[in-house]
């Protein structure tokens, strides 16, 4: 296309032939204002508000720029007297036409015209035909248009009755610049608002949006279903705004075929919908939401903020019921199973709610709190506590909207007997999992055998491996189950399938050679500086060329540009170019973010020779323009500002050069129970030598005590094939009978000693160290334990009935005790499986003598996930479970016979019961040398005294130190099934470090400065990871710091009283120029 | 929007790249506006925060001082947003020593999903600094004379 | 180690206002080690004193540095000619820092910047206490080297007293009873039997207000 030039305001602007006036001052970066004028529409030079002087002096005419075409050699004026005058004019007709429109308001003060002098009026359309225009040329419609002439034109549909052809897109409604447009008088039918899946459908979003502000990656999508273009209308609108040209509506859904060795299904469950439990008005309600609904309104990213708003007048709600177990365990659903999360879930929504707004009254109605993961019952506490949440046992049958205030009323017949009725301005329904039909379909495509509720098949010996070979598992798909767990079964997953590829490991990978660095230690810095416009995301707030024209000035720059996109692939071409041709050694880009670009720059810096950490952004988007919107001159200010501070530091930036050290490809596991077995057994089936030591002097670990599993598996046998695949694989070597005394090092490369028990000591050397030395079975000092031979625990009960004996006949009474030496003051945590257990075993006493009477004494009945379903089977079978309060647990005495005496909370009487046996569930506590352990590995413990993982939720098997892994009764109280769950995680973990050559350490890393350093040792005391050390080889005992431990977060830094250590990349000198650069600024 | 008075605070914000500077992308994201007053300078955590380099923005004129962490008990380095936050609180006494009201130097703690609240907290602080006045340093200043 | 504490700058500022070149010294041994006087805490102190002048309306030529040991000449004299162009010398130094320099200067103010608290060791980070008041008689040799003088609020040379409850001190019961300690420490070494040995009377005029002295910064806590 010819490119023409023309004169705006005596700046010579070219541009392609067939553009407007407007578009050329636009390009020029001359902000003309506009109202009838929409980028998407065809001009209509209606509003005269964008009106320029064109010609010179004498024959001069005002024109508006929007439809005037721009032509070579044409003499543009935008601001002389007349344009004003005429400009005014034009804004006080309109501001006496539509003094209430804020568009008119706001365009006016912006052009100086605070008010108006003619008489005011009160129209609301000032007939800029944004609407026709969008309806017709956009939607293809035409269901409104002008009529009238004169002071009679107005917009309205054809003869004044409701539009059939309209499509109630609401598209006219977005356009118009006063809001005037009524759709109920253009169309009788109601507008639908696409709702927001991210929102929860508590807001409604665009038809073409980025699914959520963290998305990865952060890309638009376009909605199939809603998107206009699609559905057939010409639209198109958003291809205008997108200057990247990056929207495409001919992409097709594309069918790939992957050659793969194994498959990992993690797809997740869909959430119950609500359907079948309509008694409690969801969907119906306004103010009855879903827990997932409220999470999002109690995110700081949710609909309002993160403050909780009622959808029916977006009050406070003063007061909040949760109810538990909406579509989980649940009969009328055929949702037998506990979902799991969801207790954990209320009680955390709960607190923040308070911490939102303490006046909130906050209720939670449950059948049983089930807090049984780590720390869980501390939080549950401290929510009673510390925040007074009232929890109250018992269901709600029926939720009534109050239709006045729109509050609901709550009545049930809780198990205390009195009838409950009591009035909340908000309710929030705890709703679990439900596998959907789509599950099922890709189960059959897969031919995987799911269970009766629609999860995935799997056995509690091998819970991530399906039904069909090489096809995994991981998640809520296999299990409902919370987020720990699901992140211990991804990486469980991951260890499985790389026992399968590990003859392929690696052979996908090609490597990438780059060209010999600059050596820049003697060198004057020579910095690019390249500012991006990111289209018109900075350009149109920051005046790119500004920052570039300062750029230019400062010392060591030898280069500054401006481009439209710096992350474009032609740019990157572009940045290496310039560096060869300026001999560069620094580069500096201000457009966006580092922590999404710098990595792309880096790379950029290295295909040319520059050392990556020789590269610099200045965040110019994300923290100027984006925030700054409204205030393009103090954003070019502050973009300026940013730029400067960046240079000074690009200056005193310093290459790092990164080490390798190799890894040891063999793993030690401490501990060879089910999971340091596991472990082992997985890590060698990867192909990695494993060294395994356990104290005893055989393999088995917990697994003795344990004969059978809820589901019905052989422990025993069990037992006995993983000891044999263990002793039997050439690539584990066994170390019976002891014990770990020492060990050094770190990731990829540790040296342990190891001492048998007759007194030998070898050395180990290891890439990893996975930490199984699993727990201990409490011994009880309570009800009689020891002291009668009817009393017993429930492991020792379990020994007998595998053993045959016939525990109890039929006539006989079997009471137990739940929660012995747990959930107390001594131990406050819940030990997870003895409610299980406690069912398991009631099972298997009435299964034999269905006549036995078998009575359990709990707090709260915690068998979540499928366990429920034995629970239930228990109470269908006839056991009796009695709840006890824990402030009077129940008395036990002994006489001719076992009697036990508590309190029914039902009926409020003592009950006295005979008793054959008295079985107590007895917790798990902390294996006995976990201190030595914690001590000798430098691993923290928590407040129970079990090892302590680098993050509850996200790391459940690392440590925070490097290449240190943790599983098994060692971590937390847990089934068998979690526990070799979590063994194979740790494997899998592992695996990251054992399956690379070698690790390359080193970038933004601490080192320190020996002629400084005091040897106070205060670094060694801050540091979390054990990085710093003291160096007993240097005869100075200086400190050193280990490269592969340190993590860079330079806290040892900030605290050295000598000012001896520096982090690499945010050098004291580095940080302090840009402080000074800011500063200088003034 | 724009305030009465002519002074406009110069403030120097430390955010943790894991949270705060993550926070603060995100308020881009969402376009949330907030004043143009703010610097921000990315460490990669709050622990990293020297107080010398708090101290020297201080000398040097500025009127306000944020630390932007990760939560407590989120910090992607285990806990050294709450060395920051000691540090912090000593810091304070030292300015308030000294006669710089402490309330111009504050420690915060953001999630990397709080775009919104770093947006409403910069504004805050923007407008106490604002009602604080320019720092009493920055009258005084001699010009060319930097440590 | 001697430990010290950091002074308040009000204080400092009005010790050091007559003067307009002043020297921040800061030491690098015992006060680096306590953080109290090492190169961070001379920078912020300079820094600090360089402020609060200029709010008074007085620019001053506030400079720090740091040395090896201020007890000893042949470390100061390696700084002599920035101290000696200082009209005065703000030493973060021990006392006996501050007045081997002022020995050094004779003619040359020298101020203390630092509170030298006792000898102790540091205990957790953040938490020194004080494990010695340099009585000039060593007797902890009879003590399983647990030295009562410093410990027990009493100062019981022949302990322990009535006051002594679950291993801590009647005068402080967050603090260990020192003759608990003693006893433990002499029992884990074999010398229980010293503790039947009477030790002489001693005149103790001076006490030092309950047990050992602590200093907790709760900015270096961890």
């Amino acid at each position: 296309m010819n490119v023409i030039s023309l004169i705006i305001d005596e700046r010579k602007v070219e541009i392609e032939e067939g553009s407007t006036v407007l578009d050329a001052a636009h390009k020029a970066g001359i902000q003309t204002p506009t109202l009838c004028y929409h980028k998407a529409l065809k001009p209509y030079g209606s509003c005269r508000v964008c009106l320029v002087e064109i010609g010179r002096k004498d024959s001069s005419t005002l024109q508006a720029s929007c439809t005037y075409p721009a032509q070579e050699g044409l003499i543009v004026r935008t601001s002389t007297e007349r344009v004003i005058h005429a400009r005014t004019i034009a804004l006080e007709l309109l501001l006496a036409r539509c003094p209430d429109s804020e568009e008119v308001q706001r365009v006016a003060a912006e052009c100086g015209v605070p008010d108006t002098r003619f008489t005011k009026k009160d129209e609301d359309c000032i007939l800029c035909g944004r609407c026709v225009r969008m309806c017709e040329e956009r939607m293809g419609r035409a269901a409104i248009g002008f009529v009238g002439r004169g002071s009679k034109k107005e917009v309205a549909t054809p003869f004044g009755s409701p539009s059939d052809v309209c499509q109630v897109c609401g598209a006219c409604d977005f356009i118009c610049p006063t809001g005037r447009i009524d759709l109920s008088r253009v169309s009788t039918r109601k507008p639908r608002p696409i709702l927001s899946e991210y929102n929860e459908r508590l807001t409604s979003r665009p038809a073409i949006f980025i699914p959520s502000p963290q998305a990865v990656p952060n890309l638009a999508l376009i909605d199939r279903e809603h998107c206009a273009r699609l559905l057939g209308r010409p639209c198109e609108v958003c291809k205008e705004f997108c200057e990247a040209g990056a929207i495409r509506f001919d992409q097709q859904e594309k069918k790939q075929a992957l050659d793969v060795g194994a498959i990992i299904l993690a797809p997740g469950v869909d959430r119950f919908d609500g359907a079948g439990r309509s008694e409690y008005g969801f969907a119906r309600y306004s103010n009855v939401v879903s827990n997932i609904q409220f999470e999002r309104m109690l995110s700081a990213s949710g609909p309002n903020e993160g403050e909780v708003l009622r959808p029916s007048d977006a009050r406070h709600p003063s007061s909040i019921a949760f109810i538990q177990c909406v579509g989980s365990r649940d009969a009328v659903t055929g949702n037998k199973y506990c979902s799991s999360f969801c207790c954990m879930a209320a009680i955390k929504e709960a607190i923040l709610a308070r911490e939102h707004h303490p006046d909130t009254c906050v209720t939670i109605f449950c059948m049983d709190v089930r807090a049984f993961g780590k720390g869980f019952d501390r939080f549950y506490e401290r929510a009673k506590q510390e925040y007074g949440i009232e929890f109250v046992q018992g269901m709600i049958s029926r939720v009534v909207e109050l239709p006045r205030t729109k509050n609901l009323r709550l009545s049930s017949v809780p198990e205390e007997g009195e009838r409950l009725d009591r009035e909340f301005d908000m309710v929030v329904l705890s709703m679990g999992f439900q596998p959907d039909e789509d599950l099922r379909r890709t189960a059959e495509k897969l031919k995987l055998d799911l269970n009766e509720f629609g999860f995935c098949q799997t056995t509690p010996l091998d819970p991530v491996r399906t039904s069909r070979d090489g096809v995994f598992v991981a998640g809520v798909f296999q299990e409902p189950k919370d987020i720990p767990e699901t992140v211990v079964q991804g990486s469980g997953a991951a260890a499985c399938a790389l026992e399968l590829l590990s003859g392929a490991r690696g052979t996908l990978v090609t490597e990438k050679i780059y060209p010999p660095e600059r050596d820049v230690t003697d060198a004057t810095p020579r910095i690019g500086v390249f500012v991006c416009h990111c289209g018109t995301n900075i350009a149109s707030v920051v005046n790119v060329n500004r920052v570039v024209e300062v750029a230019e000035k400062l010392p060591f720059v030898e280069h500054a540009e401006a481009s439209i996109y710096t992350c474009a692939d032609g740019s990157q071409e572009h940045i290496k170019e310039i560096v060869e041709e300026k001999d560069l050694n620094r580069i500096l880009v201000a457009s966006c973010t580092p922590r999404t670009h710098l990595a792309l720059f880096r790379e950029t810096a290295r295909e040319v020779g520059i050392n990556p950490f020789l590269v610099e952004m200045a965040n110019i988007r994300e923290q100027c323009s984006w925030v700054h919107s409204a205030e393009p001159e103090a954003a070019t200010r502050k973009a300026i500002d940013l730029m400067r501070m960046a240079v000074a530091r690009t200056t005193r930036l310093t290459p790092a050069l990164p080490e390798e050290l190799p890894v040891t490809k063999a793993a030690l596991v401490l501990g060879g129970g089910p999971s340091g077995m596991t472990a082992a057994l997985s890590l060698a089936a990867q192909g990695f030598q494993v060294h395994l030591v356990e104290k005893e002097n055989e393999l088995g670990g917990g697994l003795r005590d344990l004969r059978y599993t809820l589901e019905g598996d052989d422990v025993a046998s069990f037992r006995e094939r993983l000891t044999r695949a263990v002793t039997d694989h050439p690539a584990i070597e066994l170390h019976l009978g002891s014990r770990l005394t020492g060990i050094e090092g770190h990731a990829g490369d540790f040296s342990s000693s190891v001492v048998s028990r007759d007194g030998n000591s070898i050395e180990i050397k290891h890439g990893v160290l996975i930490v199984a030395t699993g727990g201990k079975k409490l011994k009880p000092d309570q009800y009689l334990y020891g002291e009668d031979a009817r009393v017993l625990t429930q492991r020792e009960l379990e020994a007998r009935i595998a053993a045959g004996e016939h525990v109890a006949q039929n006539g006989d009474a079997v009471v137990m005790i739940q929660c012995v030496g747990s959930r107390d003051e001594e131990r406050p945590y819940c030990s997870r499986v003895c409610c299980a257990q406690a069912v398991k075993n009631a099972l298997k006493i009435k299964e034999r003598s269905p006549d036995a009477a078998v009575i359990v004494l709990y707090r709260d009945i915690r068998t979540y996930g499928f366990h429920e379903i034995a629970y239930q089977k228990a109470r269908e079978a006839g056991v009796l479970f009695f709840r006890y309060d824990p402030e009077a647990p129940p008395v036990v005495s002994a006489g001719k016979d076992l009697m036990v005496e508590f309190d029914d909370p039902i009926t409020g009487r003592r009950r006295l019961l005979r008793t054959d046996l008295l079985v107590l569930s007895a917790g798990i506590v902390p294996g006995e040398d976990n201190t030595e352990i914690s001590d000798l590995a430098k691993l923290p413990l928590d407040e129970d005294g079990f090892f302590l993982e680098a993050h509850l939720k996200l790391r459940p098997v690392d440590f925070a130190s490097e290449g240190i892994f943790l599983c098994g009764l060692a971590h937390s109280p847990k089934f068998l099934k979690e526990n070799i769950s979590q063994a194979l995680a740790a494997a899998g973990r592992a695996a990251t470090i054992l399956s690379k050559d070698s690790l390359v350490v080193g970038g933004e890393i601490a080192w320190v400065d020996s002629t400084k350093c005091v040897s106070c040792l205060t670094c060694t005391r801050v540091c979390p990871y054990g990085a710093p050390t003291i160096s007993f080889s240097d005869p100075h005992r200086r400190i050193e710091i280990d490269l592969a431990k340190c993590m860079g977060c330079g806290s040892c830094a900030a605290e050295c009283p000598a000012l001896a250590i520096q982090l690499h990349n945010f050098l004291d000198s580095q940080i302090s120029a840009a402080i000074m650069a800011m500063m200088g600024a003034k | 929007m724009h305030h009465t008075s002519e002074f406009e605070p110069q403030i120097l914000a430390f955010c943790c790249h894991y949270c705060a500077y993550a926070a603060a992308d995100l308020a881009g994201t969402f376009r949330a506006q907030y004043p143009t007053n703010v610097r921000i300078i990315r460490v990669p955590c709050s622990g990293k925060v020297d107080p010398m380099h708090i101290m020297q923005a201080f000398e040097h004129g500025a009127d306000g001082v944020l630390v932007a962490g990760c939560l407590e008990g989120g910090c992607h380095f285990l806990e050294g947003n709450l060395r920051a936050k000691r540090r912090v609180s000593l810091l304070r006494q030292i300015l308030d020593e000294i006669g710089i009201k402490s309330d111009r130097l504050r420690m915060v703690n953001l999630s990397s999903a709080m775009g919104q609240t770093f947006a409403n907290t910069v504004t805050e602080f923007t407008e106490q600094i604002r009602e604080l006045g320019p720092s009493p340093i920055t009258n005084n200043i001699p010009r060319g004379k930097l440590r | 180690m001697i430990v010290a504490t950091r002074k308040n700058v009000r204080e400092l500022k009005q010790l050091l206002a007559p003067y307009q070149r002043i020297a921040v010294l800061g030491c690098g041994t015992c006060v680096t080690v306590c953080l109290a006087g090492g190169e961070r805490e001379a920078g912020m102190m300079a820094s600090a004193l360089r402020m609060a002048s200029r709010l008074d309306g007085v620019e001053k030529d506030i400079r720090d540095l740091t040395i090896e040991r201020q007890c000893d000449d042949a470390f100061i004299d390696e700084a002599w000619k920035s101290l000696d162009e200082a009209d005065a010398i703000l030493s973060l130094a021990c006392g006996a820092g501050v007045q081997a320099l002022a020995h050094r200067f004779p003619g040359k103010p020298v101020f203390p910047g630092v509170d030298t608290q006792f000898i102790g060791i540091l205990e957790e980070q953040g938490i020194w206490a004080e494990k010695c008041i340099a009585c000039g008689h060593c007797r902890i040799g009879s003590y399983g080297a647990i030295c009562p003088v410093t410990r027990c609020a009493k100062h019981i040379l022949n302990g322990p007293c009535g006051g002594s409850h679950d291993g801590k001190c009647e005068v402080n019961p967050d603090t260990d009873c020192a003759w608990q300690l003693i006893y433990d420490r002499l029992k884990a070494i074999g010398e229980e039997y010293r503790m039947e040995e009477i030790a002489p009377l001693a005149d103790w005029s001076l006490s030092n207000e309950g047990g050992c002295r602590k200093i907790i910064r709760e900015d270096q806590r961890i």
